[in-house]
């Protein structure tokens, strides 16, 4: 059995974390202290340097 | 967004924050609070039927107060989790006055007012800070006028302007329009109601409002008390028509923001504030620039920087490209100060520095790129988890093991640990879970190692 983690912050740095230790089958526990996860990334219209849209 | 939500190996614990943390890497004891909603969130099923029914508006935080939202609400409409929200702050019900609408319309008796923060305990062998920024408050510098000037805005306020999804649906109002139109709308809706009451008068009466005002100021009805009650109401009548007329004869000529100044370096490169590069906000108000040119073609923008800084894979290129096809100007210069001219347009006043002059050039709206800054929490957080700080608040690291905080098994990644763009901190997202992995499988390395 793998410990769990914790990850604070569930901006694109916390969402990218937490998907890839759920991928290697490690419980991640990921907290945000906002209503919903998406941090400031979620707030943008389109990145660059693509400009895909950010969600 | 969605995998985090939908993956089986993610407990998503929202509107959570940490309340302590004791023992060591291997085995953290931690202690969560998971503050109240006021709503269940197994049984809420993210409709929205309670917040079109909310009597309460409040500024739109996710909108950067550009728009308003319900005291009940989602933070934003594609969140995850979609559970509703109450804020307390703005309640009615929660507030002492009676309600309660939203626990009416809620079909599925989600609404919960008696709920409680919960504490929740956790045993976790690694810890990942990635709590991000903030905006750099850019009214610190006074001299910018951000909020003194309506059309001064911050570069995350212009990207929500630019959001189709957004309080403008993507056009380019610009917020000293916008708030005229507020208030044509307040005006109309109270015109509306001294209306309804002329009404009445009229109908009593038979006769128009205006056409016995006339008659009244002219000096007949003089002992009548019921004329000079109607008297009274139309004359009230008109201190809200009359400049509601004039509002919107203003409003007819307004148009979107076409002519639009990036100001780099707001709060970074600084010795006031940061001294240091934020490394995205060249790339970003290139970006913003860009796009708005792709909304109106007419549109064109002024950069005013010491130098862009455009380094990343394809950055350079994807600056000329604004260059040659978004009517982007890059101009040389740190601009000194902002001002009014007329309708509400900014004035930049700005050395040249390739022509060594001072000039002067008006906008519709001024983009101001705001600095990355570390989070207010920031102080408190590290105190709970036993990490050190460096000299601006970020989470220390050191340069040859950067996802390493001071505390052995406590790691970071993203904006908290310094600024940095969507493709760094994603690369350092992954580094900080193949840290966190190394101690996750610690138990069956060791395992397999007595095995062998
Ligand atoms: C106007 C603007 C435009 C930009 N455009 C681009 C772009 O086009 N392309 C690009 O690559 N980059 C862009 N950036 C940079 C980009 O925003 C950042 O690189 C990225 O968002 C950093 O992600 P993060 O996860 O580190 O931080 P954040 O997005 O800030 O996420 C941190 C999360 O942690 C949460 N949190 C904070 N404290 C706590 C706590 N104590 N407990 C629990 N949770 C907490 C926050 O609520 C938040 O959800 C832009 C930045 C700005 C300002
Ligand atoms: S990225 Fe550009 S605007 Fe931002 S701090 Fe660096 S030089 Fe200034």
């Amino acid at each position: 059995m793998s410990k769990d983690i914790l990850v604070i912050g569930g901006g694109i740095a916390g969402m990218q974390s937490s998907l890839d230790l759920a991928d290697m089958g490690i419980k991640v526990h990921l907290i945000e202290k906002l209503p919903s996860i998406g941090g400031k990334m979620a707030q943008l219209d389109k990145t660059f340097p693509t400009n895909d849209c950010a969600i | 967004m969605l995998d985090v939500g939908r993956h089986p190996n993610i407990e998503l614990l929202a509107y959570t924050e940490v309340e302590k943390v004791e023992g060591e890497a291997e085995n953290f004891k931690v202690t969560l609070r998971r503050k109240a909603r006021y709503v269940e969130e197994d049984r809420c099923t993210g409709c929205g039927a309670c917040a079109e029914k909310c009597p309460t508006a409040v500024p739109d935080a996710f909108n950067e107060g550009l728009g308003y939202r319900s005291a009940i609400y989602s933070y934003f409409a594609q969140g995850i989790p979609s559970t509703h929200t109450i804020d307390p702050d703005h309640c009615r019900q929660l507030n002492g006055k009676k309600c309660g609408i939203c626990a009416k319309t809620c079909q599925a008796e989600a609404i919960n007012f008696e709920q409680k923060d919960r504490i929740i305990e956790l045993n976790v062998g690694a810890i990942i800070i990635a709590a991000g920024y903030d905006i750099f408050d850019p009214s610190l510098i006074p001299e910018y006028r951000y909020r003194e000037i309506a059309n001064v805005v911050t570069a995350i306020e212009f990207e929500r302007l630019l959001s189709a999804s957004g309080p403008t649906g993507g056009h380019m109002d610009r917020p000293s329009d916008r708030a005229v139109e507020a208030e044509i709308e307040a005006l109309e809706k109270k015109a509306k109601k001294s209306q309804k009451a002329l009404d009445k008068l009229e109908k009593k009466f038979d006769e128009p409002s205006a056409a016995f005002y006339r008659k009244y100021q002219a000096g007949e009805y003089k002992d009548d008390e019921d004329r000079k009650k109607w008297a009274d109401k139309y004359a009230a009548h008109l201190t809200v028509t009359e400049p509601l007329e004039e509002l919107k004869k203003k409003a007819e000529a307004f148009t979107v923001a076409k002519r639009l100044a990036f100001i780099q370096c707001v709060g970074s490169r600084d010795f006031r504030f940061y001294p240091f590069c934020s490394g995205y906000c060249c790339m970003h108000s290139i970006k913003e620039a860009m796009i708005a040119q792709e909304h109106v073609p007419e549109t064109t923008s002024t950069i005013f920087g010491m130098d862009i800084r455009a380094v990343g894979k394809g950055f350079e290129e994807y600056k000329i490209r604004g260059g040659n096809n978004s009517n982007i100007t890059y101009v040389r210069g740190r601009v000194a100060e902002i001002t009014e001219g007329p309708d509400n347009n900014p004035v930049v006043i700005y050395e040249d520095t390739r022509e060594r002059k001072v000039k002067r050039q008006e906008f519709d709206m001024v983009v101001l790129a705001t600095a990355c800054a570390p989070i207010k929490g920031i102080a408190g957080l590290a105190k709970t988890l036993g990490i050190e700080l460096d000299n601006y608040n970020f989470i220390k690291t050191s340069p040859l093991s950067p996802v390493d905080t001071t505390t052995p098994g406590i790691f970071v990644c993203g904006c908290a640990e310094s600024p940095m763009d969507v493709p760094e901190s994603v690369a350092q997202a992954s580094s900080a879970a193949e840290r966190a992995a190394e101690i996750a499988f610690q138990p069956e390395l060791e395992k397999e190692k007595a095995v062998a």
